[in-house]
């Protein structure tokens, strides 16, 4: 979105940070040469330029005081007093998209290792169109609740089994769309917690790897970082990466909620030496991902597809999609069943997942959203009897316990989150990520936005934000009197408006 | 904690030599009149420092003590700039002894600002 205020946020900031310096030197000449009494002015001003420095240069823990300085000062005053005016003027708390101020606070806090307990009622529509986890009359203990623990690729019985450990992942994102201190924040902070993080489709995970957390290795449609020149796959390289340590997992990308059925564009502009050698791209021209792998034309070829990377890979590998036809899918399973080749996971992702960069179309209007496409797989899995030989991940929002709750409700075995951390590492919902300017330097390339984003700082968050939601992860569950997830089934929770499935229990009449 | 208990410590002495500090001012003392007479600000400027003095040394003793830091060490950055400008660093004979506390004074002010930055309302709300 194109905001005038947004596009002069920097050089308001320098006019501010260069402003009050002149002010001081003036009304130090003033004071020295006219009157003493303009002194009280040179005092004022003097701490206002040491706080300032302190600002920009002193601390760590605010990027957007680290990038701007005083001026961004006043957010955090207006900020303050936001909730007053948007109460009576401006929208009202839940209503801001994507995700609403109640919701993101709920991260901060989570991320900051605040309290997130609330008082006296909930913000929410609550009577109306609210999904809700039905708990039981006969709650377990919470230390009864099993330690949380999915083993991918136990099923076809290969000795790289890979067993999670959190509810919940960090979502494929690319260096490239992130910024490298961000990716480097996620990544230590995965690594502290103990979580796995997707690489994304930025090709070789470098700055993933810096951090030595355990990794999915995504491969999207132009297989960066592991292509020929002419798009196909290059096994050596595959087969390289995927012999590293940190390296657990491997996540065939067929398409992506946020442009399903479309490739993405690679701008010549934003091709640095560095990118082009990560993704294995030439300098100097557009690279283009395709919309589909070259290798998967129909059902027969993509299984095939499948099978030759869990060869190749030797490790637990799965396919990530957002779901268009039904028809098609169960296609694609029946298909698994005649090759007895089934992906180790299956990643679902709700329309609009969001991203970098996408068509405004394709992210407003094409694919299921997730509380109807994972329930659909879910189904369509357990039909063709094939959902204990794999894992499902679900992404979409999920940024929230109780929204993970109702996707594991809905068949989900893992929860996975891209935006959640981006709001851990301090993303204020600028909607800029498209353009280089992110103010929180995170999905930006530049350095001085970059610097503001302390790596050590917004770690300690993320990991934060991880062991919280595994907390409230075992409070809920036991709540519902399950000991483990798989144990939640669509019964767990109450869909007010009928859309998710059609099922005849008390709420059709 | 060793922390804090400086810190209070630090509140103690800068409040003490506030108050002594704005005593002279408001009783007239000679010296004082005299610097402020250098300065050209006899008689106001010399209560309006007086006041703020005080309310600085005041705050200092209450729970508003980050704020009465900010003020003490304003005032003794204006000093600091009246004697690089105006005065000299040794005034009426004393060898520096108004300097010397001037610097004591900033210095635990100075001290008691940083440690409880948290506490300096729009400024430091926000560093939570
Ligand atoms: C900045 C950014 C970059 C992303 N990059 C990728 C990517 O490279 N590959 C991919 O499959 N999904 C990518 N995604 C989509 C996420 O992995 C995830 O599926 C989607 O954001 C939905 O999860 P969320 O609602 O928790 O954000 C990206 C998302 C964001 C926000």
């Amino acid at each position: 979105m194109k905001t005038a205020i947004a596009v002069n946020l920097e050089k308001i900031s320098r006019m501010t940070n260069i402003g009050i310096v002149l002010l001081l030197v003036g009304s130090g000449m003033t004071g020295y040469f006219v009157s003493f009494y303009f002194h009280f002015l040179t005092v004022f001003f003097m701490m206002l330029v040491l706080l300032n420095l302190h600002w920009r240069h002193g601390q760590t823990s605010h990027a957007l005081l680290s990038n701007f300085g005083l001026i961004a000062q006043f957010r955090y005053i207006i900020e303050s007093v936001g909730p007053e005016f948007r109460q009576y003027l401006f929208s009202s708390d839940t209503e801001e998209k994507p995700f609403s101020r109640v919701e993101r606070a709920e991260v901060y806090n989570k991320a900051k290792g605040m309290d997130s307990s609330s008082a006296f009622g909930s913000l929410l529509d609550f009577d109306h169109a609210e999904m809700k986890l039905r708990h039981s009359f006969y709650p377990v203990d919470k230390d009864a609740v099993q330690p949380f623990d999915v083993a991918v690729g136990q099923a076809r019985g290969i000795e790289s089994v890979y067993h999670i450990k959190h509810p919940i992942m960090i979502s494929a994102m690319s260096y490239g769309a992130l910024g490298q201190n961000a990716v480097r924040a996620l990544a230590r902070g995965a690594k502290r917690a103990g979580a796995a993080m997707n690489t994304g489709e930025g090709g070789y995970p470098k700055y993933h790897l810096m951090e030595g957390c355990d990794l999915i290795f995504q491969m999207g449609t132009a297989k960066f970082g592991v292509r020929h020149e002419d798009g196909r796959l290059d096994e050596s390289k595959l087969a390289e990466l995927a012999a590293r340590d940190e390296i657990k997992m491997i996540e065939i990308k067929l398409s992506q909620g946020a442009k399903p059925g479309k490739g993405g564009l690679l701008p010549k502009e934003k091709i640095t030496a560095e990118i082009a050698e990560l993704r294995g791209v030439p300098l100097g021209s557009d690279v283009v991902s395709p919309a589909h792998h070259i290798e998967c034309t129909d059902a027969e070829s993509t299984v095939e597809f499948i099978g030759r990377i869990q060869q190749v890979g030797g490790l637990p590998t799965g396919i990530k999609f957002c779901l268009g036809r039904s028809d098609e899918f169960r296609e694609l399973v029946k298909e698994m069943k005649r090759q007895d080749t089934v992906p180790d996971f299956i990643t679902v992702d709700g329309a609009e997942g969001g991203t970098g960069a996408a068509p405004k179309s394709f992210m407003d209007d094409v694919g299921l959203p997730l509380f109807k496409g994972l329930p659909l797989v879910d189904q369509i899995l357990r039909e063709e009897g094939v959902r204990d030989r794999l894992v499902l991940f679900a992404a979409g929002k999920l940024i929230s316990p109780g929204r993970q709750m109702q996707a594991f409700s809905l068949g989900a075995d893992v929860a996975y989150s891209a935006r959640g951390f981006l709001l851990a590492l301090g993303c204020i919902q600028a909607l800029q990520c498209n353009r280089n300017t992110c103010p929180v330097g995170i999905t930006t390339h530049r350095a001085n936005l970059e610097q503001g984003l302390d790596i050590e700082d917004k770690a300690v968050r993320v990991a934060n934000y991880i062991e919280a939601l595994h907390h409230d992860y075992k409070e809920l569950l036991a709540a519902t009197g399950s000991i483990t997830s798989s144990q939640l089934c669509e019964d767990n929770i109450y869909i007010p408006i009928r859309t998710v499935m059609q099922r005849s229990d008390e709420e059709a009449s | 904690m060793k922390h804090r208990k400086i810190t209070y410590i630090a509140q103690g002495v800068a409040a003490i030599l506030l108050v002594i500090a704005s005593g002279m001012k408001f009783i007239g003392h000679e010296h004082s009149i005299a610097i402020f007479e250098a300065l050209e600000m006899e008689p106001n400027g010399r209560y309006i420092i007086a006041i703020i003095e005080l309310g600085a040394a005041i705050l200092l003793l209450s729970s508003y003590a980050g704020v009465g830091s900010v003020l003490a060490v304003g005032v003794m950055f204006g000093a600091v700039i009246a004697h690089l400008t105006k005065l000299g660093l040794v005034v009426n004979d004393d060898g520096g002894l108004l300097v010397g506390m001037l610097l004591v004074v900033f210095v635990c002010a100075g001290y008691v600002m940083v440690s409880r930055r948290r506490e300096i309302p729009m400024v430091g709300g926000s560093q939570r």
